[in-house]
């Protein structure tokens, strides 16, 4: 974590930044809530016996969950951005119960539209980047 | 010398990273790259000028391509009308044996990357339909590969007195020079890149604890 600093605004950011780093909750229970707030109760999100075997690691946490664990680094940042745009590749699953570090970096700026381009990405614990993508954010 | 031979810029089409922004990532973060070769997907970047960011940045930054066979996904360096005229860049199942033979034909290189990956990578078509002859050199370290998919193709390596590079596999900014190969000596354009690699004179490389680290 290598900048503790709330964004206020655009003259707050420097091309390079990095964004404090998150570790998310991706439990079982939380996966379930945001299943059950979203209409996601699928197996594959909520049972890791089944899961695996159907072939897959265990329990993957929801495409969209990660997606939003990615705009909540965004706004942990600068509380008071707008994310214009969300792009994210899923390279490969997020597991249930693992503990995933989520990461952001300033990586261009626009001075006239006093926007950012952020890369993000969920990794896990072996440093593996199973989630990535990158934001256009207004300050 | 230390080049990143694999990296996707905005021109492929999962790629999220414009050059000017590679460019300005390495010197704000002071990485110790004197270079980048752009490996976009399935074509070849004949439009995009960088001389001037190459200058602005100091940085040498080649153009090639990375093509889909049967035996995975390979990089091309030194991509020419020649080539292109006999390889169809589009298609995902080129014959990698073609793609070896022609490339060679043309004066260009053909090289299997990321061998250990399932599905795109040489080392599991390998198992079950064997070598291909005419494989010299082959990426050994891989930036988007997992850390056993790596040793995979190293092992593939020298069981069979492959040469060894190395690149980021960079589709966003932040990830350029993740891995890299280290050149013995300096190279300024495409031509010079493929006489070194030939001559086996580079080895895969990635950045720990401040310094290039080779895992051969």
């Amino acid at each position: 974590m290598s900048d503790q600093k709330v964004v206020l605004g655009y003259g707050d950011v420097s091309f390079g930044d990095e964004l404090p780093e998150v570790i998310p909750d991706v439990s079982m229970p939380m996966v379930r809530r945001f299943g059950e707030t979203t209409g996601m109760t699928y197996w594959r999100f909520t049972d890791h016996e089944k899961a695996r075997e159907a072939g897959l690691p265990g329990a993957i946490v929801p495409g969209i969950m990660s997606q939003g664990i990615l705009v909540s680094l965004i706004h942990r940042w600068a509380p008071e951005a707008s994310v214009l745009k969300i792009d994210t590749i899923f390279r490969a699953p997020v597991v249930v119960d693992s503990r995933p570090t989520c990461r952001g970096v300033v990586t261009d700026m626009d001075d006239e539209k006093r926007t950012v381009e952020l890369d993000l990405t969920l990794s896990n614990e072996e440093g593996e980047t199973r989630v990535l993508g990158t934001a256009l954010v207004s300050l | 010398m230390i080049l990143d031979l694999h990296s996707h810029s905005i021109v492929s089409d999962d790629g999220r990273a414009k050059v000017e922004n590679y460019c300005q990532w390495i010197r704000r973060k002071a990485l110790s790259l004197d270079g980048f070769v752009l490996t976009e997907h399935r074509l070849y970047d004949d439009e995009s000028d960088y001389r001037s960011l190459e200058d602005e940045f100091g940085l040498l930054i080649l153009k090639a391509s990375e093509v889909e066979t049967d035996y995975g996904h390979v990089l091309v360096f030194g991509v020419n009308e020649d080539l292109r005229a006999a390889l169809d860049f589009s298609r995902v199942d080129l014959p990698l044996q073609e793609v070896l033979a022609q490339a060679q034909g043309c004066g260009a290189l053909a090289i299997p990357c990321h061998p250990g990956r399932t599905r795109v990578g040489m080392c599991a078509h390998i198992e079950t339909r064997g070598l291909v002859e005419g494989v010299r050199i082959i990426e050994t370290l891989n930036g988007g590969s997992r850390g056993e998919e790596n040793a995979t193709a190293l092992a593939l390596a020298q069981e069979n007195n492959y040469h060894s590079t190395g690149g980021s596999d960079s589709h966003i900014v932040s990830h350029i020079g993740r891995c890299a190969t280290r050149l013995a000596t300096p190279v300024s354009n495409m031509d010079d890149l493929i006489t070194e690699l030939e001559a086996g004179r580079c080895e895969a490389v990635v950045w720990e604890s401040e310094e290039w680290i080779s895992p051969n």
